[in-house]
Order: C-alpha cells, then sequence, then structure tokens
C-alpha cells in the first residue's frame, strides 16, 4: 500500500510510513542492517562526509557499497584502467582549449555550466559536434560549430571510429558519413594547439568511449589533445574520490568476506535486488529527490523530503540537503576537484552522515549488549 | 601518567646520544627523569633499540593523483587478509588506513606527501585526515602555473613572488612548496616535448631557472622553514647529470632541496649510452652545504610512477607494465601515472639501484642525504628496511649486486663502495635530520620537551626485519604499535606554515581568478570543519 501523504513533509523520520521519533526510525534501521545477510548501502548521493560514514558503516556490517550512478562512473573508469587515458581539467580547457570535440548527448544535461565555460568563452575555439542530440542547441552561444550528425548506437561507434582512422591516415570504409566530412574533422583535431574532447558517460558505451581515448592518444603523438569526461550528478565523482582513498577500489565494493572486494557485476544494485542477493537496502539521496529505478522500496531510505517511493521504507529519514542545510564537501563540475561547500540555507536537518552516526553507535550498543 | 622506557640502547644523534638509558615520557611529552624515579607505568627495553620517531619527507601518500593511481590498478592492491576488528579499513590495500598503519609499524610517525597542487589541497587533506596514527604535512606546488610564470615575465618584483608563495602555503595549508620539472609542464601544454634548465617556455619567455631561483628566494626570505623543494628538469634521461650540475651551481648559496637525485644521476657513458655519474654528484654537494638531497632509491619489483611531471610521464608512457596510464594536464602541474616494474635483470634498472645507493654511500654526511624511494616511484616505501639494511651491511650488498647483470657494474662504483652505515647514522638520517630539514624542533628528537613519538626496535641478525616490525611505538606518548601490530587508530595532525598574507596578495587574487578563471578565488580553501577530525591541522613557525 502505498502511503505517499507524508512524502512533502519537510523534516522527520517514519517507520513505514508514518511519524515516529528519531531515535526510534535509528533502532529500527539499526536492527534492520544487523539483521541482514548482506546489507546495501546505495543510492549514495551524498557528500563526503557521508560517503565516509557510509563506507565506515559498510566495512562494520559487511556490506556492499554502490552508487546510483555507477554505471556511467564505470564506464569511463574501465577505458582507464584498461588502457589509459589523457585528462584534464574544466579549469584549463576554459582557459587552453582551441578545438572542442563533444560527442553525443546529455553534455548539458550532465554540465549545464558547459556552454558558459567552454563554449561561450571570449577564446577562439572551434567545436565540434559528432551525434549531437537532435533538438540540442547551444542557445545563446555564436560559435561556430561543426555538426555530425550520425544518431546514436552502431552509427555513432562507427563514425567515431572512422574519425579515429582517418586521424592517424588509415583507410575506413562502410562509412555512415560522407569521406570528406570525416577528414575535415580529423584535420581539425589535427591542427589544433590544445584540444579537448568532452561527452558523458551517461551517453555512450563502453567501446565508444574507449574509442575517444584512443584518438587522443593518437593525436597526442604529434598535437596536444587531451578529455574532459563530464562527472556524474549526486557528486558521483566526490563518492569515488572518497571510496579509492578508503578502499583503495571504486564503489560497487562489498565487504562480506572481511575485506574489500570489487567486483562491478556482483556488488551492481540492480542485479543484487533482482537476483535476491540482498535482504536490505539502505537507499542514500542527499542531493536530490531521486529514487530507486528499480522500483522495489528500499528497507531503509536517508533522502531528501520529497522523495516519492512506491511503497514507504520500512524506515526513512529525511536528510539536510549537503550545501544547502549543512556545510558540504562536494566534487565540483566547474573546478573538478572537491570545494567546501558552504550551507546557503543551514536548517536543523541531519546530515547523512550524522544519521549513519547514529546508526553506527546503536549498532555497536546492541554488539555491547549482546 | 608517567611512562619510562628502561634500560634500551637509546639513540638519539640530536643530543649526541648513543648509550643504554631510559626514556620518560608524560602527557604526550619526553620528560626528564623524575626525582621520585617512579613510573606509573615500565617498559622494560633492555635488548632493544629506542629512537625517536621517524620522518618521511617525501612520500606521495595522499593526493588527487595519488588516487588517481588506486583506481588505475586496480589488481594491484587486492587486500591481502581478514581485517582486525579494532583497526577499520587496515587491511584495504593501498588505503589511507593501511598507510597509516603501515608506516606506524615501522616506526614512522611523520610523513609528509610532497606533491599537491594548490587547486586540489582540500582533497589531499581529506585523504590525509583518514590516515590514522602518524602526523602528515603536504607540500604545494608552484612553477609551473600562470600566475608565477606570468609574473616573471612581467618583471614583477620579488616582493609578488613573496606574496604569492605565502598566499599558496596559507590556501593549501602546506608545510613548504615544491617545484617540479619547472616550466616544462606548462612547455608540454604547448607542445614542447624536452625541456632543459635553460629552455623557455613558448609563451612566457621565461627560463626554468628563473622560475627556480624566484622560488628559492622567495621561500626562503619568506621565512618558510623547508627549502624549495625541487623536482629538476630531465628526470630519467641518459646524461642529465647535467641537469642536476647546473641547477645545484645555480643555487649559489641559497638553501635548496633537490628530491630524489638518483633520478638525475645518470651519465651517457658506456656500452648502453647509460652510466651512474653518482660520484659526480657527490663531490659537486661537497662544495655547496646549502644543498640537501635525498635518493629516491629504486628497488625492485612491480610499483606505479606517481608524478606531476606531466612531460616526462607522457614520454615515459610506452614504458608502462602493466600497458596503461593517465596523463593529466592539470590546472598547473597535472599529474602522469604509470605503472613500471623495476627488474633486476635490466641493465638500466640495476643502474638506477646502483645510482641510489652510491649517493647514500658517496654522501658523507648524513644530515644531508634522506632515504626516500620516493614513494611509490622508485619503490613503495614498505621497502625501506630493506634499504636500510642495505646501506647497513656491504656483505648483503654484494649479494644483491652478484644478481644484477655483469654489464651494469662497469658503469657504476657500487660494488667498490665498503662503508656501512651504523644505527646512530640510520638514526641521523631517518629522525634529526629530516626535523631540522622541516623545521619541527621538537620531533626526531628525545630530550624533555619533545613530543613522544618514539620507536623501539628489536634488533637482529635480520636488520630489514628490525625496521619492518617495530617492538613498540608511542605517538604522543600514547602507544600505538606492539609487537609490530597496531593496536589502535588516533589522528595525528597535518603540519603547516602560515606566513601572514599581504591584503593586496588577497585582493588580487581575487581579482586574478575572477578575471582568468571566472571562478572565486577560495575554491580551492582547506576549512579545518571540512576534514570531519577534531583539530586536524598543527602551525609550524617560520622564520622571524
Amino acid at each position: 500500500m502505498a502511503r505517499r501523504r507524508f512524502s512533502n513533509v519537510d523534516s522527520g523520520a517514519w517507520i513505514e510510513g508514518e511519524p515516529a521519533p528519531l531515535e526510534h526510525v535509528v533502532s529500527v534501521a539499526a536492527s534492520l542492517l544487523s539483521g541482514s545477510r548482506q546489507p546495501l548501502l546505495t543510492g549514495m548521493g551524498t557528500d563526503i562526509e557521508g560517503a565516509r560514514a557510509a563506507m565506515t558503516l559498510a566495512e562494520q556490517i559487511g556490506g556492499v557499497i554502490d552508487h546510483m550512478h555507477s554505471t556511467a562512473v564505470l564506464r569511463d573508469l574501465d577505458s582507464m584502467r584498461e588502457t589509459g587515458v589523457m585528462l584534464t581539467t574544466p579549469v584549463e580547457a576554459h582557459v587552453r582549449a582551441d578545438t572542442v570535440l563533444l560527442v553525443g548527448d546529455q553534455l548539458l544535461e550532465s554540465w549545464p555550466e558547459l556552454a558558459a565555460r567552454i563554449l561561450g568563452s571570449p577564446l577562439r575555439r572551434r567545436i565540434i559536434w559528432l551525434a549531437p542530440a537532435s533538438n540540442a542547441k547551444l542557445s545563446g552561444y555564436e560559435v561556430e560549430t561543426t555538426r555530425l550528425v550520425v544518431g546514436s548506437g552502431a552509427k555513432r561507434a562507427a563514425a567515431l571510429a572512422s574519425l579515429r582512422a582517418r586521424a592517424k591516415g588509415c583507410p575506413v570504409a562502410n562509412l555512415f558519413l560522407p569521406l570528406a566530412q570525416i577528414d575535415a574533422v580529423a584535420e581539425t583535431l589535427r591542427a589544433a594547439r590544445f584540444g579537448v574532447a568532452i561527452w558523458s558517460a551517461a551517453a555512450l558505451d563502453a567501446l565508444e568511449i574507449e574509442t575517444i581515448n584512443g584518438l587522443v592518444r593518437d593525436l597526442n603523438e604529434m598535437t596536444r589533445f587531451s578529455t574532459l569526461p563530464l562527472p556524474p550528478p549526486d557528486n558521483g565523482a566526490g563518492v569515488l574520490a572518497a571510496c579509492g582513498w578508503m578502499t583503495g577500489f571504486p564503489m560497487r565494493t562489498g565487504f562480506g568476506a572481511g575485506m574489500p572486494v570489487h567486483d562491478p557485476w556482483r556488488f551492481d544494485t540492480e542485479r543484487l535486488v533482482a537476483e535476491g542477493e540482498t535482504d536490505c537496502v539502505m537507499w542514500i539521496s542527499a542531493l536530490g529527490a531521486s529514487w530507486p529505478a528499480w522500483g522495489e522500496a528500499p528497507a531503509i531510505a536517508l533522502c531528501d523530503a520529497a522523495a516519492a517511493f512506491a511503497r514507504e521504507p520500512k524506515a526513512r529519514i529525511t536528510v539536510g540537503r549537503p550545501g544547502v542545510d549543512h556545510d558540504a564537501v562536494l566534487h565540483n563540475p566547474d573546478t573538478g576537484s572537491l570545494v567546501a561547500t558552504p550551507a546557503s540555507a543551514p536548517s536543523e536537518a541531519p546530515s547523512v552522515a550524522q544519521v549513519l552516526a547514529l546508526i553506527a553507535a546503536r549498532l555497536a550498543g546492541q554488539r555491547a549488549a549482546a | 601518567m608517567k611512562t619510562c622506557i628502561k634500560g634500551g640502547r637509546v639513540i638519539d644523534p640530536a643530543n649526541r646520544r648513543d648509550a643504554i638509558g631510559d626514556v620518560w615520557m608524560e602527557g604526550g611529552r619526553i620528560i626528564a627523569p623524575p626525582a621520585s624515579g617512579e613510573a606509573d607505568e615500565t617498559f622494560d627495553a633492555s635488548g632493544l633499540v629506542v629512537m625517536a620517531g621517524g620522518i618521511d619527507i617525501h612520500s606521495h601518500i595522499a593526493s588527487a593523483n595519488t588516487n588517481t593511481a588506486r583506481l588505475l590498478l586496480p589488481e594491484q592492491h587486492r587486500a591481502h587478509a581478514r581485517r582486525p576488528a579494532a583497526t577499520p579499513l587496515s587491511n584495504a590495500g593501498w588505503s589511507t588506513f593501511e598507510t597509516g598503519c603501515l608506516y606506524a609499524q615501522m616506526g614512522f610517525t611523520t610523513v609528509i606527501e610532497p606533491a599537491v597542487s594548490p587547486h586540489q589541497a582540500l582533497h589531499a587533506h581529506l585523504e590525509l585526515a583518514d590516515i590514522p596514527i602518524i602526523d602528515k604535512g603536504i607540500l604545494t606546488i608552484l612553477g609551473n602555473d600562470d600566475f608565477i610564470l606570468g609574473a616573471i615575465r612581467d618583471g614583477e618584483s620579488p616582493a609578488v613572488i613573496r606574496d604569492h608563495v605565502a598566499w599558496t602555503l596559507q590556501s593549501a595549508r602546506a608545510l613548504g612548496i615544491k617545484a617540479i620539472n619547472a616550466g616544462g609542464v606548462a612547455a608540454f601544454k604547448e607542445n614542447m616535448r624536452s625541456f632543459s634548465f635553460d629552455d623557455v617556455v613558448p609563451s612566457y619567455g621565461v627560463t626554468s631557472r628563473q622560475i627556480v631561483k624566484a622560488l628559492q628566494a622567495a621561500v626562503h626570505e619568506r621565512g618558510v622553514p623547508h627549502p624549495l623543494h625541487l623536482h629538476c628538469n630531465n628526470l630519467g634521461l641518459p646524461g642529465n647529470v647535467e641537469t642536476a650540475l647546473a641547477t645545484i651551481a645555480a643555487a649559489e648559496d641559497l638553501p635548496l632541496h633537490l628530491a630524489h637525485l638518483q633520478f638525475y644521476g645518470y651519465g651517457n657513458e658506456g656500452p648502453q649510452g647509460f652510466s651512474s655519474a653518482a660520484p659526480r654528484l657527490a663531490e659537486a654537494l661537497k662544495t655547496a652545504p646549502n644543498v640537501t638531497i635525498d635518493v629516491g632509491q629504486v628497488m625492485f619489483g612491480q610499483t606505479v610512477t606517481v608524478s606531476s611531471d606531466v612531460l616526462r610521464q607522457f614520454m615515459a608512457r610506452g614504458q608502462a607494465h602493466p600497458k596503461k596510464y593517465a596523463i593529466i594536464d592539470g590546472d598547473s602541474n597535472g599529474g602522469g601515472i604509470v605503472p613500471y616494474e623495476y627488474k633486476a635483470g635490466s641493465f638500466f634498472n640495476a643502474v638506477q639501484f646502483a645510482v641510489g645507493l652510491e649517493l647514500f654511500l658517496l654522501i658523507e654526511d648524513p644530515q644531508r642525504v634522506y632515504f626516500t624511494t620516493d614513494h611509490p616511484n622508485g619503490a613503495p616505501f614498505t621497502a625501506y628496511p630493506d634499504l636500510f639494511a642495505l646501506l647497513m651491511d656491504k656483505d648483503l650488498r654484494a649479494e644483491w649486486i652478484s644478481r644484477l647483470p655483469p654489464a651494469a657494474l662497469p658503469v657504476t662504483t657500487l660494488p667498490s663502495l665498503t662503508r656501512e652505515y651504523s644505527l646512530y647514522e640510520i638514526a641521523t638520517m631517518t629522525r634529526v635530520a629530516p626535523a631540522r630539514l622541516l623545521g619541527l624542533p621538537d620531533r626526531g628528537r628525545l630530550e624533555p620537551g619533545a613530543r613522544a613519538d618514539v620507536a623501539i626496535y628489536r634488533p637482529g641478525k635480520d636488520l630489514a626485519q628490525m625496521f619492518r616490525a617495530a617492538a613498540r611505538v608511542y605517538k604522543d606518548g600514547d602507544l600505538v604499535v606492539h609487537d609490530g601490530a597496531v593496536t589502535h587508530y588516533r589522528f595525528g595532525r597535518a603540519l603547516n606554515v602560515a606566513p601572514e598574507v599581504d591584503a593586496k596578495m588577497e585582493r588580487r587574487m581575487a581579482r586574478y581568478y575572477d578575471e582568468r578563471y571566472g571562478l572565486k578565488s577560495d575554491f580551492m580553501r582547506v576549512p579545518e570543519g571540512a576534514l570531519g577530525r577534531a583539530e586536524p591541522f598543527e602551525g609550524v613557525a617560520c622564520r622571524g
């Protein structure tokens, strides 16, 4: 039975949709976790403090850590750890890029400032957009843009491969675009003094990303070219960083073996839920009102007041928004770094880190009592 | 509570002490033996060696680049054992938590991360905050950034460079300034593929020599205790000893620290055009008492090179093993992560190994040569115990040398060197000398008033084992390592200098960031409250 009548309340804690004291909800959450054979901490839309607290808790309870945008994060990461990458920062791209290769959709959606910081700067840049979204416009920015419209899927992948081949001077066949058009773009890329390729991993597949990285590696044999994969939302890059230094691994890491084990397939949230391999999901999403894509209700939710679930979680706690309700460290897409972000409208709402600390303390109390 | 470490062999070169005796501690400090002679707790250290906690001046333990290396190489740091419950994440391979534990187990209590871009300072401090037990600090990087290069090009006064150095130190909460291939990384962005001391950065018209000298003077004149920490041009290339010699000569009489000098100790002689030039460096250093060095010793095995010398790392990408890398054109220096395997059977790696040891053995003053492996570039810091054993035992060296390719031996002097470090010299090099070099007057020594960071080792035939697993380690008087194992966590602090910043420079930087980057100049600040630990910082005084 869906109980959504509390979904607009702006603070508080609930047990199965009924308001309850915070301490009680914390204690229920702790019991759910301690009674679980395979807990999963996912969503992970939180600041660095929240990520640190989640990792610490996951280790204590033998849980799994995943992030709602892990699929995109791992697409970029896999390309790096398979073959290597050239990377730059949004700051350096802003001041230096004379040539920008945009690939695919979801660019402005991933980083709205892309237009202002890269495309609309006073620097004269050559912009090439390979496979733009059909309705996408760089509105308001009077820049010279070459568009290569090829659609998506196999055609886009093939166009990227032909571009890489032609940039390297190799012959190509079975083109989806006129050779002259590809060659013109290849020549523009080769003529760059400092080019930057930009994409969102949410819109491309792994092979396409690898092809772009290969293209950029090839271009560096003669000129300078780098890449700027756009960071995923919900502090995906920040959580990745904290996972990295705390466990050595990215998200999709489990602690059930008594040590961190990273396995992108085994610890994929959707798979764990679909296969019934987790019996207690904690959904953490403090940076927006998002909810699990798989539709099932999580047992525990630390979320925005506006989050609406198919069914109310057993334990639900409204947490403050990082950088709004409380000071936070978040990955900042404008700087490409972790940035301390003061609260814009400080409130009493607890942070993810605070709630997780309460749960951890409760678990420690339960263990001591046992 | 008074603790007495009783009857150990106390080696404290700061006080010229090497004798059986007691060390007393109370309230996190070393104290004089109390008149009563009564201790609340006594540890019988007879047969053991007692030293101050070790200090590492150059180890890449916490930065965005280090983290990229972790993520690049998941196959290289699988956890190997289930965790001891008391110390969370200590078995997570290459995690910050493991780093703190491994250092503590070797008796190290202070470690400096030497390469943090000012824009990435918060990231580095967050990683440091998750390194348990040890105190730590960062050096922040200047010398490829637009502001400094532009200021030198425009002929701005030395006062501007000084103020900018102060502003950067304060913004990054750093202990000192490092320059890494000064000018070379900026030149690489303009597609230069090699860069020497007198080469010119295209858009700025300034040379590496100008940048280095400007920063060296600014750091010194601003009273920062640690001199400019310099990673020279042409790292790793045959014949690059000339670069190092030119750099030493250019230092004139001002203090300068040269990082991982081993990587610059190469001639181009012999059948392979690659030879040791360590004796020339050792000779040059004799007449340059203002220059200190650390070695960056190579030890054999798989590792990963993590460096903000983006040009060098890019040029080395073909040697990646396994075949993958990350080359990052950053806001100033950026980074390059290239995994690499040093092989005992490789002529080149054998010469590198020899050059490092030659520097250790030929530079006679243990206060001017530091023991680094440039972790993880020459080897992981966990190789220190083996390195100390090699320095202390010429027979062990001979055994290692016998496994090297015979062709490598004639191009080095290593086989002819018979010097053996004493424990006293090891203590000098790892304790009092680094404390002096970093400006930390209450560390690296065991006199009353000093910080109660104490490492107690069990000597034995296996010298490496002695240093690998301390019998006991006290951090601020708290027993944190027992029989080579960490017993519990405490969290140390990040040491930093905070020279006063001119209000004009504050305003100027705000304007600069707005005009050049369209950003607020405080985005890289490191607020104390952001680190999630109580009292995360400790101030270090500048010279008045």
